[in-house]
């Protein structure tokens, strides 16, 4: 399973980084940071992952097709 | 596509009010008739389950905003064009002009100010012991922020509420509600474009990037005037109303106060779950672009359809126990009061903050809130209290 960012829509909420902080993070300057970019989630992640995409608030992020 | 149902119909009329004091009982009847339901007295198809909610938000290009966002005619001319009311590249392009003033990382340098408002506030008010959670409370701080950080001028000010107020009522049905406040949305935007005309915003306001914005050709006056508009009648009632319904459930569930208490990490979830139990917006409208199905009912090209933020965030297929107000809920992240993507509300960091800041600063000092007589605000669009008499206790 694999989550797709989208950066542009990104507005920094943070709500991933409360769901999934291990997947995503808020740097210093409140810019997202995704640790499994292009990577499959390992599959001890993938409930927190999906988790993270639930509640994103302005739906930037996504499961990729086929994951 | 699924297997097409019948349309489930429902005949009560949602606005009248005992249905604004008393909605969910409603809302429960909508989401077990099914996932879109035909609203006679309305026109308009009802989504009131959660995936339901979330999947016309999820699809912005077949359930459009433009034409959509209110249940009545007039009200959506008069919106068209502005952020709420347009879609794909144009709402895009209009949210960014605001957009970035409002994320979390671009309101850092408002976190102090914020906080510190709310210190003296609640200081204040702890000191005088009885007051309105409304008025005193719950008015006060957006009304102390909210107007410089868009850049209002002092005059006017004044009808910022009446004129907020207006504003979501004029977004229902056309019943008497939202023809009194059509006229009082007329006078808004007026003042609005007012504003753009006489470039009368404060400095380094969100009000002045968005001249700048126009300067740089990258709106138009008209567009400007929307803009203004957008972004100050939704920061003042809805924030109004999480905080005034924040301290009425803290008073009716002194535990949940005493959990917050005790564990005060809680407070931004606690503020999830004030948003998902008493949605501030009941829900916005949508235009169907073409024929299409909801959870498998069919809704034909042409369709209002109305999102109900506030039945979603209560749907027993989604929420455990979703009467039930508890500030340490595992899933209140995923409430839909501020609505979902590409129109999720932009002001939610702003109005998180403002929450947060007040229950943080209650919270060093009460103990307890012994609750008056609560009055209803009745409105088209925001589930409010007029005013909460409370009495603070900190023994």
């Amino acid at each position: 399973m694999r989550i797709e960012a989208d950066y542009d829509r990104c507005e920094g909420h943070g709500q991933c980084e409360e769901r999934a902080p291990a997947i995503f993070e808020l740097d210093d300057d409140g810019y997202l940071t995704h640790h499994y970019e292009g990577q499959d989630l390992p599959a001890e992640l993938e409930g927190a992952g999906r988790g993270a995409v639930a509640v994103c608030p302005v739906a930037a992020l996504r499961l990729a097709e086929g994951t | 596509m699924t297997t097409v149902q019948t349309t489930p119909q429902y005949d009560a009329d949602i606005y009248t009010d005992a249905a604004l004091r008393e909605p969910y009982e409603h809302y429960r009847a909508l989401r077990d008739l099914g996932p879109a339901v035909y609203l006679r007295a309305h026109d308009a198809w009802a989504v009131a389950r959660y995936d339901d909610v979330k999947h016309v938000l999820a699809t912005p290009e077949v359930f459009r905003s433009a034409e959509g966002i209110a249940l009545n005619e007039p009200a959506n001319a008069a919106i068209l064009g502005c952020t709420l009311a347009s879609d794909g590249e144009r709402h895009a392009h209009l949210r960014r002009i605001v957009a970035h003033r409002l994320t979390p990382r671009a309101l850092r340098p408002m976190r102090q100010v914020v906080t510190d408002a709310a210190d003296a506030l609640v200081a204040d008010l702890v000191a005088r012991g009885s007051f309105d959670a409304v008025g005193d409370l719950a008015r006060a701080l957006p009304l102390s922020i909210v107007p410089d950080f868009i850049g209002w001028p002092e005059e006017g000010r004044e009808h910022l509420l009446r004129w907020a107020g207006a504003n979501f009522d004029s977004f229902g049905p056309l019943n008497a509600r939202a023809e009194a406040a059509l006229p009082q949305c007329g006078e808004m935007a007026a003042y609005g474009a007012a504003l753009v005309r006489d470039g009368n915003v404060l400095p380094g306001s969100l009000g002045a990037s968005v001249l700048e914005a126009r300067d740089r050709g990258e709106v138009t006056d008209e567009q400007c005037m929307m803009l203004m508009l957008d972004y100050l009648a939704p920061s003042l009632d809805t924030t109004i109303s999480a905080v005034g319904s924040a301290i009425w459930l803290f008073g009716t569930h002194p535990e949940q106060w005493e959990r917050l208490r005790a564990e005060p990490d809680l407070v931004a979830n606690a503020v999830q779950e004030v948003v998902r139990l008493e949605s501030p917006i009941r829900g916005f409208g949508r235009l169907a672009a073409e024929d299409t199905e909801i959870g498998g009912v069919a809704v034909p090209a042409g369709a209002r359809v109305l999102v109900l933020y506030a039945a979603a965030n209560r749907d027993e297929r989604h929420f455990a126990d979703p009467d039930t107000f508890d500030v340490a809920r595992p899933d209140a992240l995923e409430q839909l009061g501020f609505g979902f993507g590409e129109h999720g509300c932009a002001g939610q960091g702003l109005a998180k903050l403002e929450i947060q800041a007040l229950l943080t600063a209650l919270l060093r000092t009460v103990t307890r809130f012994e609750l008056g007589e609560p009055e209803r605000a009745l409105n088209n669009l925001i589930r409010a209290f007029a005013s909460v008499p409370v009495t603070v206790h900190t023994d």
